[in-house]
């Protein structure tokens, strides 16, 4: 209701958008905070107060830009000083005066408008001047090259290895200091290292031949003009740029052993801004074609350089050239597109921005952000999926609105790791293993695909969750949350699961096929090689006078009954699977005397009747204390004891033993003799 | 009636708040809505259940509508009982409750008698 009143005192020239507690205002904030232009908050709130939500934009940094007012009934000076320590524009206490909110807010929004759009032309002009600065010096270093006869592309490929030695050295040792700022002015700097060329007659630098020595004195002086001129540079003599240009002009030839010019300097008394433009220099000039050369590749220019045939270079320098090689042609080659699109892009940029005055680049990129925006609310709509983002500071989970109806969460959840609606969907240790699987993602592979059960609506589902882990830019790179979407997939996992079990089981009985059983029964003899099993094989006795009398409906209604009766006197760990027509398998674990319980079983089924037809079985017992844990021999084993009772008039059970051994078999082929007895089996 | 003589009846401030709030419409309005508000019903509720967290916070908004109204009395009585709940319950709150119970039934009387009286 309050919130009411405060709404009606500002009228229709705002649109105003109202949260009811801490955590809508955060979560208001996340999603709008580009346009929201103030938050008038109050201290006293369900969920989270107002300092908390202070907090919160504290962290992430959202009260430099988003201006708080504060109202609240609370007047302890304690609670204004703390609202103010936490960076709210103005503290309006209750009961509030009409008139003096909305001149207060008035005044701020105008503020903060003022300082907005001040901040961004400020940024545009520091971008524009930047692009000139260049430019300017691009102009300059080009007419001495244009002067020398050279292709223009020297000074871009100075630039760009000079940027790329400097970024891994400062990467690999902070000897010297190399801020990005340092970075960026040497670079832009190495561009007018030959600037003193300017000075030299002609007649020697584009002298086709050999210099003299007299000739060579004068090319030499063009590294004391180029730092003279720097010198003289009127009014801007300490600028910054000025003096690593002097340093690079002056000294971009000397050497690490001190046999370079013109001041004979030694190992690190030469500015490293120096000696990496000289080695970038040596670089270019070995694979550029000369008057007097031709362009050597890329492989015998850096062999020559190690080589020292070029002068001596400082060994970190090297270094850092050996482990650039591989990537260097290739780098030199995007340098030339590089350059060339930029020049293009700074031609239209700078069009357009005459084209639209008004129009300042960082508006237009918040235009494109806003389509964005739209476009992905578009399609998060329309999608049936649970989309999410994570934050982990501060822990919010954010869902798009069809997935936090589905999910009956609200869109914006605080905490989700401890909270109890969460917990009621997925449980807390798969969770846990998402986010765990989230951490050890990498930035150069963030996606993780990650399956669990949900409960929803009381039921559980399996559904599987794609993520992005999402790292910051810093170095090294902080895990900072993840996107992602979750799709139910139970529908096809059942169908999976019945897929996979139709295709172990028997399909008539409803027991393991002989497939799935050898599986089974292979891992377990090699799970534990130390206990003790058996393996049991028998068959139904006068089976073909079943389906002869009776027909194969009634045939397989005893081979139905049969399995029952069988499951019904087997063990939950026992195997019992049917291998053929009416050959069955057990294979169970047993510990002390194995002769009553293979009895049991037999005569819990053997003896038995199905309607008209007598159930009498015939049964062979292999143990693997007595043939090993070979699942082939223990089956064949088996399958002798079976043959062996199959000829002494069937209707009985037998353990495998040595006298067995040159027995033949019932079901191996190697055995055709029990074809003979009537007990083919189909 | 007119608003004046409700906020009479209800022990109010009528002339503070027209100074601050300048407009008989909005103010009548706001008195109206008041008789919507779920918080008098979310305090009893919560001194019930002995959620004094939910009870200070609930008293809290009482007061500080009461506050932006200029419900004089219940204002002085939800603040006392805002304060003895701030920390949990101290011994002085339950009395204070009954304080705004009355206080409560009294204003509200007052709002309805208006309400009738402009037919709304």
């Amino acid at each position: 209701m309050n919130r009411s009143i405060l709404a009606d005192m500002l009228g229709e020239e705002y649109e105003i958008l109202e949260a009811e507690n801490g955590v809508e205002a955060v979560s208001a904030l996340q999603k709008h905070r580009m346009e929201i232009d103030l938050v008038l908050l109050d201290i006293v709130m369900p969920e989270m107060d107002g300092f908390e939500v202070l907090t919160v934009m504290n962290r992430n940094n959202w009260i430099e830009d988003v201006p708080v007012i504060m109202i609240s009934a609370e007047t302890a000076p304690a609670h204004v000083e703390r609202a103010y320590n936490l960076g709210v524009t103005d503290f309006i206490t209750r009961p509030f005066n009409a008139l003096v909110v909305h001149r207060r807010v008035v005044n701020t929004t105008l503020l903060y408008a003022k300082q907005k759009k001040l901040v961004s032309m400020v940024a545009d002009q520091i971008y524009e001047k930047e692009r000139q600065n260049t430019l300017m010096i691009d102009i300059l270093s080009h007419i001495v090259e244009f002067r020398n006869g050279e292709s223009g592309q020297h000074v871009l490929h100075i630039r760009t290895l000079t940027e790329l030695f400097l970024q891994r050295l400062s990467l690999k040792t902070d000897r010297y200091q190399l801020t990005p700022v340092d970075i960026n002015l040497i670079c832009i700097a190495s561009a007018l290292h030959d600037v003193g060329k300017i000075g030299i007659a002609s007649e020697v630098l584009n002298k086709p031949g050999r210099l003299t020595n007299e000739e060579f004195a004068i090319m030499k002086t063009h590294t004391t003009i180029g730092s003279d001129m720097m010198d003289a540079a009127p009014v801007h003599g300490s600028e910054p740029l000025i003096r690593v240009a002097r340093d690079i002009c002056r000294w971009h030839h000397e050497r690490w052993d001190g046999r370079g010019y013109p001041d004979g300097l030694k190992g690190d008394d030469i500015p490293i801004s120096a000696q990496i433009v000289a080695l970038a220099d040596v670089y270019d000039a070995l694979t550029s074609p000369r008057v007097y050369k031709p362009a050597f590749p890329h492989e015998k220019a850096v062999d020559m350089i190690l080589n020292g045939e070029c002068g001596c270079f400082n060994p970190l320098l090297l270094e850092i050239l050996q482990e650039a090689a591989a990537q260097l042609p290739e780098y030199m080659q995007g340098s030339g597109d590089h350059a060339r699109a930029a020049q293009m892009e700074m031609r239209s940029v700078a069009q357009e921005m005459h084209h639209y005055e008004e129009l300042s680049a960082s508006e237009r990129t918040l235009q494109l952000l806003e389509h964005e925006r739209m476009k992905y609310s578009f399609f998060a709509a329309m999608s049936q999926e649970i989309q999410f983002e994570y934050t982990v500071n501060p822990p919010i989970v954010t869902l798009n609105t069809w997935g936090a109806n589905r999910l009956g969460l609200k869109e914006t959840v605080m905490d989700p790791l401890h909270n109890a609606k969460v917990d009621a969907i997925i449980n807390p240790g798969s969770l846990e293993g998402l986010i765990k699987a989230l951490r050890s993602t990498t930035p150069a592979q963030p996606i993780v695909k990650y399956e669990c059960k949900t409960l929803h609506e009381g039921e559980e589902r399996w559904c599987r969750i794609i993520a992005r882990a999402t790292w910051s830019a810093d170095e090294p790179p902080q895990y900072t949350g993840a996107i992602g979407k979750a799709v139910d997939i139970h529908d096809s996992q059942m169908k999976l699961a019945a897929l996979e079990r139709l295709a172990s089981h028997d399909t008539l009985t409803g027991l393991l096929n002989h497939a799935s059983a050898k599986k089974e029964i292979v891992h377990r003899l090699e799970c534990s090689p130390d206990r003790q099993f058996a393996m049991v094989i028998f068959d139904l006795d006068y089976f073909k006078n079943a389906n002869n009398t009776y027909g194969h409906i009634f045939g397989d209604n005893v081979l139905k009954f049969l399995a029952d009766r069988l499951q019904e006197s087997i063990r939950g760990g026992d195997i019992a699977a049917r291998v053929g027509g009416d050959e069955f398998l057990l294979f169970l674990e047993y510990g002390g005397e194995l002769e009553p319980v293979v009895s049991r079983i037999y005569h819990a089924i053997s003896g038995s009747k199905f309607e008209e037809f007598p159930i009498s079985l015939s049964m062979g017992v292999a143990r693997t204390d007595a043939v090993g844990t070979d699942y082939e021999t223990l089956f064949h084993a088996a399958d002798q004891a079976l043959y062996k009772v199959k000829r002494s008039g069937r209707g009985a059970f037998a353990f495998y033993d040595e006298s067995m051994v040159n027995m033949l078999s019932v079901i191996s082929p190697i055995d055709g003799g029990h074809h003979e007895e009537g007990e083919n089996k189909q | 009636m007119t608003l004046q003589e409700c906020y009479a009846a209800m022990g109010g401030d009528y002339q503070g708040v027209m100074g601050r709030l300048s407009s008989e419409r909005m103010v009548q309005k706001f008195v109206l809505k008041f008789l919507n508000d779920g918080s008098y019903d979310l305090l009893l509720r919560s001194m019930e259940e002995e959620n004094y967290a939910e009870a200070f916070r609930a008293a809290h908004t009482i007061k500080g509508v009461c506050q932006n109204l200029d419900f004089t009395t219940l204002y002085q009585s939800s603040s006392q009982l805002s304060e003895a709940l701030r920390n949990g319950l101290s011994p002085e709150a339950p009395a204070l409750v009954e304080q705004v119970k009355a206080d409560y039934t009294k204003t509200v009387a007052a709002i309805q008698a208006f309400q009738e009286s402009i037919g709304a």
